[in-house]
């Protein structure tokens, strides 16, 4: 028999109640979000899209910048994000909740998001310390700059990019007793390459993304699923840092261009691509898993940047396994390329220190310091280096050749509606891609309509 | 204070850490998400006030309606699957068998449930694959070519349910150990006396006082599978093309990929009418169904 208790109802509900409140009380700081590293104090804070170990490996620009400045206290701070849209999504939210970072870390896909909404134009500060910054545009392709400019501005100052280029598996080639292509590569030249692979790898690997996707077929067919326009206004600029070069005020994607006659062949190839199982669908891999698979010698071909280097390396393929190619011709062989630098929120009190932040982030040492492997493409040609390349491909000077060799080269067709546009895009690859040929354009006109209602939606805010 | 006016006070006073805490993140919310509805929101720029212009973009848009019918299509065949399987197993499990596997059993069935969609959804992902997936090797052993499991609009709604459907039957297989266990045993001894064996014993007894349980089992799935996103998120990002478009995945990316608050909203309202919908609906058709002892 279970003896009766001392603490009595009204002692164990006060012993409860002041619980309570201690247990309040020592989690205050989590409630209220103040022990959020860095939060409330006067630092310039810098936004990354990564972990906190990714936060934790820019320290190192981060303390030798304080260095440099010991005035301008500097926070890293980096949000997780399953992708680029993910991460402005996370941005948005942090503005609309007055959390807003000063600067933030933004590709090619939100670059023109943050300059028409969210972004300061850095004309004005580039054109105060030009005399620093020759050393800089001197060693960075103009394609490049071109891709950060919107209407005129310069917003960004792009450190690493990435073009599509195309990987090739030597493993594969030579089990199947075949050539790695020329340069001068066509179409053709890659179908028969594929058709010529047989066993259990396949042929050609791709991802429904963007980057990776339908677009570099639709660049090298003169194409784009995107009407694609070029700005006016940057002359200044153009003539001061790059004299003679006949260069625009930045992109812009006006509207939809699906139902273009060269949009629909390129669909309608690599549909033939899936059907033949030359290719795999469209949904199929992504990421570390195509890295993998690639490295397991279970691809023979697919397209990449050149942070595919460092990634192949990690997962144990040798130099000699692998080479790297420009994307084959079509009607042309424009690559697709995408970047990213350091964009000032025009919300910041600190304007003047996240410019100093962006000039120190672009000189050699600290780009150094940033990419210290090829897990991408520095935008400094000088990095492009033997020593840097130890672990790459015979031909790694092609990542960065690619904007010299194809200087029509274009940005991935980023708008300021730019997630709208890849859901729109990715959903109608799927289905154009997997069924039969009267589906590629039935599937072109719902991109289309999905398109307008984009460009529409935008027209009328 | 006298002891009736006290008792009131003291029991406000419990109730408002809980009334404070719905308030604050369920009504609130609501309320907020009511109003937005009626504005045209991209976080960036003030509210526009758009009348019903985001009702009568829902209705005109297809993608909506699309979503809709794939949810449909998904309550009706995962609900279903998982009241079987969930009630199947648990007569089963209730019947003679040691103790220790009975328990073995109910943990088993329970534990994928403790697991995060996401990374349930993740690993499946894998499994499913086309070119390297587990499911499609076995499958090629016994001579059955690739299945374009992820791939296929025909095919991507049957992973989803069936990766959702494993993943939850257990809480309704809980649930219907509970109301096996609260049986009384005389009625089981009385109908075989009466000859009541096997199937039919099932028929005429067991399913009968189940009943109750049936019915919160199938308004508990129905209200959590009309709100499915993490499965088809991960597994298919709602493809291919619409296929596994379901409405809290056109809700988020109305908000957080397009940046369209308003419409989200007013689509979430939808959801949460019909919602309300179904629930009444399940429960004024319960009355012909359900035997209480």
């Amino acid at each position: 028999m279970a003896s009766p208790s001392n603490i009595t109802r009204r002692a164990l509900l006060g012993a409860a109640g002041v619980a309570t409140v201690a247990g309040t009380a020592a989690a205050w700081p989590r409630l209220t979000g103040t022990d959020i590293p860095g939060r409330g104090e006067d630092a310039l804070t810098i936004l990354i899209l990564g972990t906190s170990q990714d936060a934790a490996g820019r320290q190192v620009i981060a303390d030798a910048f304080m260095e440099e400045h010991p005035d301008i206290p500097v926070l890293i701070q980096s949000v997780q994000a399953t992708d680029w849209g993910d991460f402005f999504a996370k941005i948005l939210t942090m503005v609309a909740s007055g959390t807003q970072p000063d600067v933030v870390y933004t590709a090619t896909e939100g670059a023109q998001l943050f300059a028409e909404r969210l972004a300061l134009p850095l004309d004005d500060y580039i054109a105060r310390d030009a005399s620093q910054l020759y050393d800089y545009f001197d060693d960075v392709h103009p394609s490049l700059i071109e891709a950060f400019m919107y209407r005129g501005s310069v917003f960004q100052l792009p450190l690493d990019f990435n073009a599509a280029n195309m990987y090739l598996n030597l493993d594969v080639i030579d089990r199947n007793g075949l050539e790695m292509p020329g340069e001068d590569w066509t179409r053709d030249d890659f179908t028969e390459l594929l058709r010529g692979m047989h066993g259990d790898a396949t042929p050609y690997y791709w991802t429904n993304r963007l980057f990776g996707g339908v677009v570099p077929w639709l660049y090298i067919h003169d194409t784009s699923f995107l009407v694609e326009e070029r700005a006016e206004g940057g002359q200044d600029f153009w003539s001061t840092f790059y004299p003679g070069e006949e260069r625009s005020g930045g992109y812009l994607w006006t509207g939809s261009n699906a139902t273009d006659e060269r949009v629909h062949e390129t669909f309608e190839y690599l549909r033939q691509l899936v059907v033949q199982d030359l290719a795999v669908r469209p949904e199929q891999g992504g990421g570390n898993t195509l890295v993998g698979l690639f490295a397991s010698g279970r691809i023979g071909t697919t397209p990449a940047g050149g942070y595919w280097v460092q990634g192949l390396a990690e997962g144990g393929m040798e130099p000699d396994q692998y080479d790297v190619q420009f994307f084959p011709k079509w009607r042309t062989q424009r690559h697709q390329f995408g970047g990213a630098g350091y964009a000032v929120m025009k919300t910041t009190k600190k304007a003047d220190q996240a410019w100093e932040w962006i000039k120190f982030t672009a000189n050699k040492r600290a780009m150094e310091l940033a990419f210290p492997t090829p897990a991408t493409t520095p935008t400094r040609r000088s990095m492009a280096t033997d020593a840097f390349y130890t672990d790459g491909p015979e031909h790694w000077r092609r990542f960065y050749d690619t904007l010299d060799r194809f200087p029509t080269s274009g940005p991935i067709p980023a708008p300021p509606q730019q997630a709208a546009v890849e859901t729109a895009l990715i959903r109608n690859v799927s289905t154009a891609l997997s069924g039969d040929p009267d589906q590629v354009a039935r599937s072109l006109d719902t991109l289309d309509r999905d398109l307008r209602a984009v460009f529409a939606e935008e027209d009328r805010s | 204070m006298t002891s009736d006016r006290r008792s009131v006070t003291l029991r406000w006073l419990f109730l408002a850490p809980t009334m404070l805490g719905v308030g604050i993140f369920v009504l609130l919310p609501i309320i907020g998400s009511l109003v937005l509805a009626f504005f045209r929101w991209d976080i960036i720029t003030a509210p526009q006030f758009v009348g019903l212009a985001n009702f009568t973009d829902i209705a005109t848009d297809p993608r909506v309606g699309v979503s809709f019918l794939n949810t449909a299509v998904f309550v009706i065949f995962a609900v279903t699957a998982q009241l079987i399987i969930a009630m199947l197993l648990a007569v089963l499990v209730h019947g003679r068998m040691p103790s220790w596997l009975r328990i073995f059993f109910r943990s088993t069935f329970f534990f994928p449930l403790v697991l995060s969609a996401a990374s349930v959804s993740i690993l499946m992902r894998y499994l499913f694959n086309e070119s390297y997936g587990v499911i499609n090797w076995a499958l090629s052993l016994v001579g059955i070519p690739a299945v374009p499991w992820l791939t296929s609009p025909q095919w991507a709604m049957v992973v989803v349910i069936a990766v959702y459907v494993w993943q939850n039957f257990g809480f309704s297989f809980l649930l219907f150990i509970g109301g096996l266990g609260a049986i009384p045993t005389e009625i089981y001894e009385a109908g075989a006396i009466d000859g009541a064996t096997g199937w039919k014993k099932f028929q005429r007894l067991t399913l009968p006082l189940v009943s109750p349980t049936v019915l919160v089992a199938s308004v508990m799935g129905i209200i959590t599978a009309l709100q499915i996103f993490d499965q088809p998120y991960v597994l298919t990002r709602g493809g291919p093309g619409d296929a596994t478009r379901t409405v809290v995945m056109v809700i988020y990316e109305s908000a957080f990929r397009q940046l369209e608050f308003g419409r989200a909203s007013a689509i979430g309202l939808i959801l949460m009418i019909l919602i309300m919908l179904v629930t009444a609906l399940q429960f004024r058709l319960s009355r012909r169904f359900v035997f209480y002892q």
